[in-house]
């Protein structure tokens, strides 16, 4: 009788054991992926902002472009005789 | 109806690029803030599953549901945070896409401009030239620099002669000519008196002319004064003779030719005679007072024998 309970605790034992390490794993991979998931926001934060302020270049130099046109073509305006001839 | 179709193409065009952007926008906005309602939801979640596993006493069914669940819910949260960064990165592009667009328009307007400055600027050239009255000068009149340095440099030389002709004539005079001739004249008429002297010294003056008679007389008081110096008495020899020579040259031609060589070989020892004899006066002459008065004496026959010379 004292056999049979021996083997009883040692296999609910087992069953411990197995399950924790199932619980562990699981929280590894979910860990991982979480990690991944910021990597992948950190790199996506960086491209963002570089392409933005490529973007806000490009708008400065077409503003002051196109204030240079206006005040030509405020001026070409003012003498129209020189286009008229 | 045809008229109508190309105009209102572009307009419907232009609405459907509007409309799409917008939507573009509104979906970026949406998926924006579904994802900012997700977080409070994965909290309440959260809360949920710790107070149930507490206080249920079937604590590995519940964990199990809770596995499930929290995988779940981080798929749906990945998937959110996918949607977004997708409409994000789709906006930023078409942005950039409108730049790019809008860059080349003014690229577009500033070469037009440039090419309406060219073209009035060759315009204005083109009206300038026309007006302006550039004068040409016939090739004739236009002469070369090194031509009217020339023109310039000879009348300075005519203005120079014609402001000093006498230095003309001086430079003229100094160039030598009227010495030699002079020297030349002097040592033959020497040569000629010294002749006419030794073949004929006492009837000539007494026979021809009472003028020189007189001077005779003069030059012969002279030698009685001055007989000790024997050196004055050769040049009033020598003067002497210098107005007889007009009478008797043409008697040396008509006579002979021995004569002539005679007078050849004379004139040498004349010229050496008349060297001596200057070299002499010229140490003696400041030293005694008589020197002055045969200069003077000699000073008064100068013109006389020259007057009679030109007769």
């Amino acid at each position: 009788m004292a056999r049979a309970g021996g083997i009883t605790n040692a296999v609910n034992v087992g069953i411990a054991v197995q399950a924790d390490w199932e619980n562990r794993e699981f929280i590894s991979h979910i860990s991982l992926n979480v990690r991944r998931l910021f990597d992948f926001l950190v790199q996506f934060e960086a491209t963002t902002k570089s392409k933005l302020a490529s973007l806000n270049e490009k708008l400065d130099v077409l503003e002051r472009r196109l204030e240079l046109l206006e005040v030509q073509v405020g001026n070409a305006s003012a003498n129209p005789s020189l286009f008229a001839t | 109806m045809e008229l109508e179709h190309p105009t209102a193409t572009p307009l419907n065009s232009a609405m459907t690029y509007d409309e799409a952007s917008m939507e573009r926008s509104k979906s970026f906005v949406n998926a924006l803030q579904e994802l900012k309602n997700l977080r409070p939801q994965l909290y309440s979640a959260a809360e949920y599953c710790e107070k149930s596993y507490l206080h249920s006493e079937q604590k590995q069914m519940v964990l199990d549901n809770l596995k499930d669940y929290a995988v779940r819910a981080l798929v749906n949260a990945v998937d959110h945070l996918g949607t977004v960064a997708y409409k994000l990165t789709d906006l930023l592009e078409q942005q950039t896409f409108d730049v790019s667009t809008m860059d080349l328009k003014v690229a577009t307007i500033n070469q037009k401009l440039l090419t309406c400055q060219i073209y009035t600027d060759k315009e204005g050239l083109r009206q300038q030239q026309l007006l302006a009255f550039i004068p040409r000068h016939h090739k004739h009149y236009i002469l070369p620099n090194s031509v009217n340095k020339k023109v310039h440099f000879s009348p300075q030389i005519q203005i120079d002669a014609r402001q000093n002709p006498f230095q003309t004539r001086t430079r003229f005079q100094s160039s030598g000519t009227p010495a030699a001739k002079t020297l030349s004249w002097h040592l033959a008429s020497e040569t000629k008196s010294t002749l006419k002297g030794s073949s004929h010294a006492s009837p000539s003056p007494n026979t021809e002319n009472p003028k020189f008679s007189a001077k005779a007389s003069g030059v012969f008081h002279l030698l009685d004064n001055e007989e000790n110096t024997w050196m004055k008495s050769s040049p009033a020899q020598i003067y002497f003779p210098n107005g007889v020579p007009t009478s008797s040259t043409p008697m040396h031609t008509l006579g002979g030719t021995g004569k002539d060589a005679l007078e050849g070989s004379k004139p040498l020892t004349a010229f050496r005679s008349f060297d001596y004899q200057n070299r002499r006066e010229t140490v003696q002459v400041p030293t005694r007072s008589k020197s002055v008065l045969s200069a003077f004496f000699v000073k008064q026959k100068t013109p006389k024998l020259k007057a009679g010379s030109f007769l």
